[in-house]
């Protein structure tokens, strides 16, 4: 990907709460370091000026929740060369997926009476729709982990996840584990490199870094199943993973 | 293309329609419904923060803080003084955090003629310089004492999981001390701005507990025309429109189309603010919406003092780590009241018995202010009898973004 033209990046957000976004800026230096090395053609949250012609890399926020943001997806796709979600409501649709499809109706009803016709169908991960290239987790995102992941992406490196979980990074944090303190935690099932962050904020561990490859859910289950209720568990899991294909396999 | 309708510049999503032929501006709000009152109902209440302070990226402290006094309320918890020391001074690194990124990265390029944030660190270096670092104060405060910058990782109802040590206390009083210029510079800097000069009348709401500047502690809504109301009451006070091609509702106030937020906290409490700040209110001329991000830039200022002042005090006592614990027989509903960045936040929860989540009701900010945005874009229109459509719409957009508006918290 070496080349003197600057990259074309366009970086675009659908339903979410733009905190991914206020991490990138809160990068401050780093970011400016790295928007040297692109150009940002198409920014709605940080500049006016739009291009709409071709992106080598397309960053999406946001969880495509309305019909105008799923054809926006579609249309972004075809005219970019790598496509990256950003956040976990673009990459297993985050918070707006606790509710399900059907769920959505009656609660247009109850907050906006019943003449209103709701614009969103159902909170679904970019994936749903078009092929990703690549998912940068986070809810909100690491700024950290995600300027290590764009340096790769701008110098044409393959993308790769951390090589550890969550569970891996509390322990290096020495944090007393929450499973022996019979408390639920997603942590040695959710892929790393947030820094056991919540944890460290005495939070638990929801895993919205995604589930990592290759993790044994079934083994957590075992040792939740000991000491929460299945109603517990369930809350646990549909915080980030209500969508998520993963979340079938337990 | 569907996205070029959005206004640029703001966060979330929204669009201005201006009738060009009857001269009249209306807003649509398109941003789609995450419908966090119908999520949160059914799950345990110690969720309600943590989810609620998703709803926004750039004010998530503000609806965590707002979502734990409701539960409070609800469980009749009274948090001890570090805790609300602790949320004190959460809320002026918010405050710090919302108002650097929206005034000097979204909405100065409107007032130096350039486009965006970025471009400051070029063409204006000496602005750039004080936003950054202002932006990465903010952040540090939070860090430390809400676990992370964005989204707080620490807090719970009833108090902290866990509280910051002095060592860290010390070291966040030594920045403070040694980058007080940059606030300042702040104040300068929006005190010297190019605003569109326009008269409008505007009336102010804002919480307040009487004895300090909107922030935390609030007991009652003050209005600039001397019309008050009962927190609450917000509900019956604050009605909401819903409007069939907007996904966020309008808010008004006692009917009318009022104003929240930073001019409206100046106009309402400028006698609490910090003495260094006072010199600047000369510069603000209180009809002018355009002059709300001089008062983001004055607020800058006090809420840098106030994180100070509240670090001394937390430096020189005794920390409890303590959470607080419900008491017999709580009422199970609860009230959750703040002066978000934006404007007065209402947060109101209903818990069953299990200390589960029957109800939950939020009004935002931005959703009272949508209906004066209009008013605003209006008079605009009707005082500016020569200006083309494009100058028009520039106009407008630029005061849409001088309000501040957040559309994913209207939305929700």
């Amino acid at each position: 990907m070496i080349n003197d033209k600057k990259l074309k990046l366009g970086l675009f957000d659908f339903t979410d709460c733009e905190g991914c976004q206020v991490e990138l800026v809160g990068l401050k230096e780093k970011l400016l370091a790295l928007s040297e090395k692109v150009e940002i053609v198409n920014w709605r949250l940080g500049q006016a000026k739009a291009q709409w012609e071709q992106f080598d890399i397309a960053l999406i926020e946001g969880a495509p929740l309305t019909p105008g943001e799923i054809d926006l997806l579609k249309i972004i796709r075809e005219k970019s060369r790598l496509l990256v979600g950003l956040g976990t409501c673009a990459t297993l649709g985050g918070i707006p997926a606790i509710l399900d499809k059907e769920e959505r109706q009656q609660w247009y009803n109850k907050i906006y009476g019943p003449e209103y016709e709701g614009r969103g169908v159902d909170a679904l991960p970019l994936s749903a729709y078009v092929k990703i290239d690549f998912l940068i987790h986070g809810c909100p995102i690491s700024g950290n982990e995600a300027a290590r992941i764009f340096s790769d992406l701008i110098n044409g490196k393959k993308l790769n996840y951390k090589d550890y979980s969550v569970c891996f990074e509390c322990k290096l944090a020495n944090l007393p584990c929450r499973l022996l303190e019979k408390k639920p935690c997603l942590g040695p099932i959710a892929q790393g490199a947030c820094g056991a962050i919540c944890l460290k904020g005495g939070s638990a561990c929801y895993g919205c870094f995604g589930i990592k490859e290759g993790a044994n859910v079934g083994a957590l289950l075992t040792i939740l199943n000991k000491f929460a209720s299945e109603e517990e568990i369930e809350n646990y899991f549909s915080m980030f993973h209500n969508k998520s294909k993963l979340y079938d396999h337990r | 293309m569907i996205i070029d309708e959005f206004i640029a510049k703001i966060e979330g999503h929204g669009a201005l329609d201006i009738d060009w032929a009857n001269k009249k501006a209306r807003l649509r709000i398109l941003e789609g419904e995450r419908l966090f009152e119908g999520i949160l109902v059914n799950r345990p209440a110690e969720e309600a923060p943590w989810i609620t302070s998703r709803i926004c990226g750039v004010c998530p402290i503000a609806h965590n803080l707002a979502s734990v006094k409701a539960a409070e309320a609800a469980l009749g918890i009274v948090p001890n003084k570090t805790t609300i020391l602790l949320r004190k001074l959460m809320m002026a690194s918010q405050i710090i955090q919302s108002h650097v990124l929206h005034a000097f990265f979204l909405a100065s390029p409107d007032y130096l003629g350039i486009d965006s944030g970025i471009e400051l660190a070029k063409k204006n270096p000496e602005i750039f310089k004080t936003a950054i670092n202002l932006k990465g104060i903010g952040d540090e405060i939070s860090l430390a004492v809400a676990g992370r910058s964005v989204l707080p990782t620490t807090t719970t109802i009833g108090g902290f999981h866990k509280i910051p040590a002095k060592k860290t206390l010390t070291e966040l009083s030594g920045k403070l001390e040694k980058n007080l210029n940059y606030a300042i510079a702040a104040a300068k800097i929006f005190a010297k701005l190019n605003y569109p000069q326009y008269n409008i009348e505007l009336e102010f709401i804002s919480q307040t507990d009487k004895k300090n500047y909107p922030g935390y502690e609030s007991e009652i809504i003050i209005s600039s025309q001397k019309d008050d109301s009962a927190i609450e009451d917000y509900k019956n006070d604050i009605q909401e429109e819903v409007r069939l091609d907007s996904t966020a509702k309008f808010g008004r106030y006692h009917e009318k189309a009022i104003m929240v937020g930073a001019l409206a906290r100046l106009a309402t409490h400028h006698d609490y603010l910090d003495p260094v700040c006072r010199k600047y209110l000369r510069a603000t001329n209180f009809n002018n919406p355009f002059h709300n991000n001089l008062a983001q830039a004055i607020e800058i200022l006090h809420f840098y003092k106030k994180a100070q002042e509240i670090v001394g005090i937390l430096l020189r006592e005794k920390l409890d780590p303590t959470v607080a614990v419900p008491s017999a027989n709580p009422p199970l509903k609860g009230i959750g009241a703040v002066e978000a960045p934006r404007g007065g936040l209402y947060h109101e929860i209903h818990l069953n018995d299990k200390g589960k989540i029957t109800f939950i009701n939020i009004i935002t900010p931005t959703v009272q202010n949508l209906p004066s945005m209009e008013k605003s874009a209006q008079a605009i229109l009707d005082q500016s009898p020569k200006i083309s459509l494009a100058e028009a719409r520039k106009l407008i957009e630029m005061l849409i973004r001088a309000y501040d508006p957040c559309i994913t918290c209207a939305v929700h």
